[in-house]
């Protein structure tokens, strides 16, 4: 599989089917290939910073933020940036289900928006259509120091930066201390094994459960099923992506733990069809003691003006637990691509370096109230964790963030496999069937075939 | 006794237990049936009716009964219309609907009275031809389809809707077209030619006139599937101002962690409003209409 | 011109010059049908095409891939999760269309008859069918909500059982979810083209029969169906192929979960093709029924042909 341009073989394909559709200009397939002439006057020699061009027009496409202050925050300034270099921003939001097919779609028909919103490992799905920006992260790199490695590893592809690290959106557990006093229980739990017992003791006393969602949740399934597989020991691929390990004795104890913790009711059993929105509706209900979530549930309870401040005393955060071989946490990852077809590539990128500016980035950090985390080590601090103390936990799972498909480095297939649910849906069959042995080698059997595609 | 009424009972006197009788038939043969269909079909736009006008906090209440309200106050609905850009998709996907119906029905009323009246090889092949591109699924298209929009650099314009929506409305006017068509006797027209008009002529001035009630219905059916369409509204229309009423409720009612339940259901009821009251005033015709054009197709 | 017309018109057309106005009719006939065409093409025939290279190469989103022959197909065929949706794919589409056919035909019936308020009933009764599909699924969504459903609510203080039911979460329910929402969503199309059909009947043909002593459920045998069955077959030929090919539905609803047991093919299509990038492969799932769907509508086309 080349990665041939793909507009050149649609041409050929087109003169030999002999359709000629209306308007087939050139301008667009020779923007496909590479930049055309016109818009880019000056390109950027290495080291240099990009500058906006006078009148240009730039889109960027990203996902409807679960803090509406964190887009009206960037919508202001990208209104700043177009005012002060004479351009035009436009800020598109799509929610997160539908940002992938509008990118698919966008890389496919070769045009779209000028950056593109890439989550987890996009970059690496798209990487014909990204553009090198590794100049660009050289230069913040500069600025702001090292890179979070799990942004690095999404952004990175054969050496070459294809995104621009953006953010991530932590994702710790926020629980009611009322009814963890209520069950007798002292401190939140810190390994996987308390997390089972302190369920049990939940449901001892009838108290509402953790809950943890084991459906095809965009955020909040992954966040959970991965680091349980992880800290057990159990491992999706090889570390150099090429052998399917899954089918070992470390998935099996993950597994089994998961069956014992469901059955026992630990953690709630009606989550099998729970989206991303379930958890947060079934906690600010009082349904839920506990779940696994971004900032966004203690950020409505505490700080939306919404009437439903109900919990807002009672609601704290803790961070992930550990297991008996490791202590992994996976959140959500967003990155910055400047797509190959934007004619205006330099005020693209000069945008991106407007955003990622340390007073306009940290403006924006402090207008997510604690949603969103930098990726850069400069970054990693905004004065909203400081203010508040019980926001401090989303700040610690930061550092021992990992990937979908860790060891391997992110790849086509191990985007598939997380697209796919592969790990989700092992604990999911193996709960509602008590049957882990059946579930992992499904699992196997479809990692078999991610991994090793006809080609 | 001359069965000359369709639809009504001819009537005769009887007496008042036979009455009864009748009407306890009636009862269960009808008027039951009837109301049980019309609970099942109309409930869940009570509960989009009931949700929107409760508040977030009696919404997730889970101690309340949920299918009344004790508070109602219409914030979902000012929120709707202050909030969002909910106007402006309904204005959108209006002219949507308004000039992809148009196109459909002028390319399907050319197409139907061709395939219906005219004889010439093929005729019958290419009428079938077109019904098959429903067979191809959107999952498949809308790929290949993104492509040939924006070479047409037709992403976000209102055209690249306008110009794909007829894919999937002409097949099925074409045919209800059709068989109108054919229902309309051939003399009138051969009466036009005798009198000199032109083919053309005698289907402006004689058929199509006729087929009003046809077009009338197929033009209907045209403009609810395009308002509700959702797949490539969503693909082909990025910013909010030019979104259609689907894809903008979908797309900022539902923040990812959030469904903000009250305002989509409010936003699922005006959404259909339109197209129900199109409906309320024509669906005498739109039944006309299908009637000649189903069964002789 | 005038005198090749003759009142016996079909005669007429027949026996005089015969080439000419046949040469007539064609370019006419061709030319009327331009515009649809055009449409069509464009817009339909290039992008299947297209699908259908797509589906015999190895390609990806934004790469081309080269041509790998029925790899594809073959590859799919040891994909648990596509049988399964290929196996949802056609109960989905077999049960849901033969509810919406009963059920249609009672409604069509019921709204033949005469009651107070009919044309209020009638348009009503039409409103699953007039709003967008999005917007009564996600409804339907909030009514089966896994915390929050009325449709649980109501079982449960009835006291049929004492949990509800897990609407999404648990396979069988779920596809019975999609079915009923189909059902509840399609049947007015069904109601009005049979309502349709019923009112060409002549109300002399039941006359008769009752005359002869015939009960109502022959008369329905034996004039209602026969009399229907133009309509009836169009109307199931296009719902069965339009419900094989249902996205939005599925999607909104259910989009697989749980753990992939829901998917039908358009939707899993979409998840490897869009979701995962694997364009080719998502086309070939999407393409797997067409052979199937072409000898139906083949089969219907004969049937009607012999009607004729």
């Amino acid at each position: 599989m080349g990665h041939t341009d793909p507009a050149w073989s649609r041409r050929d394909f087109l003169k030999t089917t002999g359709i000629a559709a209306a308007g087939l200009a050139a301008g667009p397939i020779i923007a496909a290939c590479g930049g055309s002439p016109a818009a880019n006057p000056t390109p950027a020699t290495a080291g240099a910073i990009p500058k906006a061009r006078a009148g240009a027009q730039i889109r960027l496409l990203q996902w409807v933020s679960f803090v509406p202050a964190a887009d009206d925050e960037i919508r202001r300034q990208a209104k700043e940036f177009s005012d002060a270099n004479n351009v035009q921003v436009t800020i598109e939001t799509v929610t997160g289900d539908q940002l992938q097919p509008k990118t698919a779609a966008a890389v496919e028909a070769g045009s779209g928006p000028d950056i593109i919103q890439m989550q987890y490992g996009w970059p690496h799905l798209y990487d014909t259509a990204c553009m090198d920006v590794t100049d660009l992260v050289n230069i913040l790199k500069g600025k702001l120091g090292t890179v979070n490695q799990v942004n690095d590893a999404f952004c990175k592809a054969n050496g070459k930066y294809l995104a621009v690290p953006y953010c991530q959106v932590p994702n710790a557990w926020t629980y009611r201390t009322d009814l963890w006093q209520q069950a007798g229980l002292t401190n939140f739990f810190s390994t996987w094994d308390e997390l089972a017992s302190n369920g049990k003791q939940l449901k001892s006393k009838n108290l509402p459960p953790i809950a943890v969602s084991l459906g095809h949740a965009y955020g909040d399934a992954i966040t959970m099923w991965y680091p349980v597989l992880w800290d057990f020991g159990g491992r999706e691929v090889s570390s150099d992506g090429k052998h399917v390990t899954i089918n070992s004795k470390e998935t099996l104890d993950a597994v089994n733990w998961a069956i014992d913790t469901w059955k026992s009711g630990a953690i709630s059993q009606n989550t099998l069809s729970w989206l991303d929105p379930d958890n947060n509706q079934a906690y600010h209900s009082g349904l839920i003691t506990g779940t696994l979530n971004g900032a966004s549930i203690y950020i409505k309870e505490v700080y939306t003006t919404a009437t439903n401040h109900k919990f807002a005393p009672v609601t704290n955060n803790a961070a992930m637990p550990k297991g008996r071989q490791g202590a992994s946490t996976l959140n959500l990852i967003f990155n910055h691509a400047v797509m190959k077809w934007s004619s205006e590539a330099e005020t693209a990128k000069a945008f991106l370096l407007y955003l990622m500016d340390q007073t306009n980035y940290t403006k924006w950090l402090n207008a997510s109230v604690g949603y969103n985390a930098g990726p850069f080590k400069a970054l990693s601090n905004a004065d909203v964790f400081q203010q508040d103390a019980k926001l401090k936990p989303f700040l610690d799972v930061v550092g021992a963030g990992k990937w979908p498909g860790w060891p391997a480095q992110p790849s086509k297939a191990t985007a598939q496999s997380q697209v796919q649910f592969v790990v989700v849906d092992m604990f999911a069959k193996a709960v509602t069937s008590g049957d882990a042995k059946s579930a992992i080698s499904d699992a196997e059997q479809k990692l078999k075939r991610i991994y090793e595609l006809p080609s | 006794m001359a069965a000359s009424d369709v639809a009504r009972p001819v009537r005769f006197r009887r007496s008042r237990r036979q009455v009864g009788e009748r009407f306890r038939g009636r009862l269960f043969r009808v008027y039951i049936p009837v109301a049980i269909f019309t609970f099942i079909t109309l409930f869940p736009f009570y509960w989009m009716a009931i949700t929107s006008i409760k508040s977030n906090s009696e919404l997730l209440d889970h101690t309340k009964n949920p299918l009344f309200v004790l508070e109602p106050n219409l914030q979902n609905y000012i929120d709707l219309f202050t909030r969002t850009n909910f106007i402006r998709w309904t204005i959108n996907s209006a002219v949507v609907a308004v000039l992809s119906t148009s196109i459909s029905l002028v390319c399907s009323v050319l197409a139907g009275y061709s395939l219906a009246r005219l004889r010439y090889r093929g005729a019958s092949a290419i009428g079938w031809g077109v019904f098959v591109t429903y067979l191809v699924p959107p999952t498949l298209l809308f790929l290949p389809m993104a492509y040939v929009i924006a070479q047409l650099h037709l992403f976000n314009n209102y055209l690249s809707l306008i110009l794909t929506y007829p894919t999937f409305l002409i097949p099925f006017c074409t045919w209800l077209l059709m068989g109108y068509f054919r229902g309309i006797p051939r003399e009138l027209e051969e009466a036009a030619l005798v009198d000199g008009a032109s083919r053309v002529q005698a289907m402006v001035r004689v058929v199509i006139p006729l087929a009003l009630p046809g077009i009338l219905s197929a033009g209907m059916f045209a403009f609810t599937l395009s308002w509700g369409e959702f797949l490539y509204a969503l693909v082909f229309m990025n910013d909010t101002v030019v979104k259609t009423v689907p894809v903008g409720v979908v797309n900022e009612l539902i923040k990812g962690d959030e469904f903000f339940w009250g305002e989509l259901m409010a936003a699922a009821l005006l959404g259909s409003v339109p197209v129900a009251l199109l409906y309320s005033f024509f669906v005498d015709y739109f039944v006309a209409g299908m009637t000649a054009g189903a069964v002789k197709g | 011109m005038a005198s090749t017309t003759t009142p016996r018109a079909s005669l007429g057309r027949l026996a005089g010059p015969r080439v000419r106005i046949f040469e007539h009719e064609a370019r006419l006939g061709y030319l009327l049908l331009i515009p649809a065409l055009l449409l069509l093409l464009v817009f339909v025939a290039y992008p299947f095409l297209f699908g259908i290279w797509l589906s015999i190469t190895n390609s990806q989103i934004g790469v081309n891939g080269h041509f790998v022959g029925l790899a594809n197909f073959q590859f799919e065929r040891g994909d648990s999760v596509f049988i399964q949706s290929f196996v949802n794919t056609i109960g989905y589409t077999g049960i849901t269309t033969v509810f919406k056919l009963a059920l249609g035909m009672v409604m069509a019936l019921l709204l033949n008859q005469v009651f107070p308020a009919q044309r209020f009933v009638r348009a009503a009764l039409l409103l699953p069918w007039i709003i967008p599909s999005v917007l009564s699924t996600l409804a339907w969504r909030w009514m089966f909500d896994p915390t929050f459903s009325v449709v649980n609510w109501v079982i449960i203080h009835s006291h049929l059982s004492a949990t509800g039911v897990d609407w999404l979460g648990k396979t069988g329910t779920a596809l019975t979810s999609l079915m009923i929402v189909n059902v509840w969503r399609g049947t007015p199309f069904y109601g009005i083209a049979f309502l349709a059909g019923l009112q060409t009947i002549p109300v002399d043909l039941y006359e008769a029969a009752r005359v002869d002593g015939a009960s109502r459920w022959q008369q329905f045998r034996r004039i209602t169906v026969p009399m229907l069955r133009p309509v009836l077959l169009v109307v199931l030929l296009l719902s069965t192929i339009l419900t094989f090919g249902d996205f939005t539905l599925p999607y909104v609803l259910t989009n697989g979960a749980p753990f992939n047991s829901t998917h039908v093919l358009s939707t899993w299509a979409f998840a490897i093709g869009v979701g995962g990038g694997y364009i080719s492969i998502g086309a070939a799932i999407s393409l797997v029924l067409f052979p199937l769907l072409s000898a139906i509508v083949f089969g219907v086309m004969v049937s009607l042909r012999r009607q004729e």
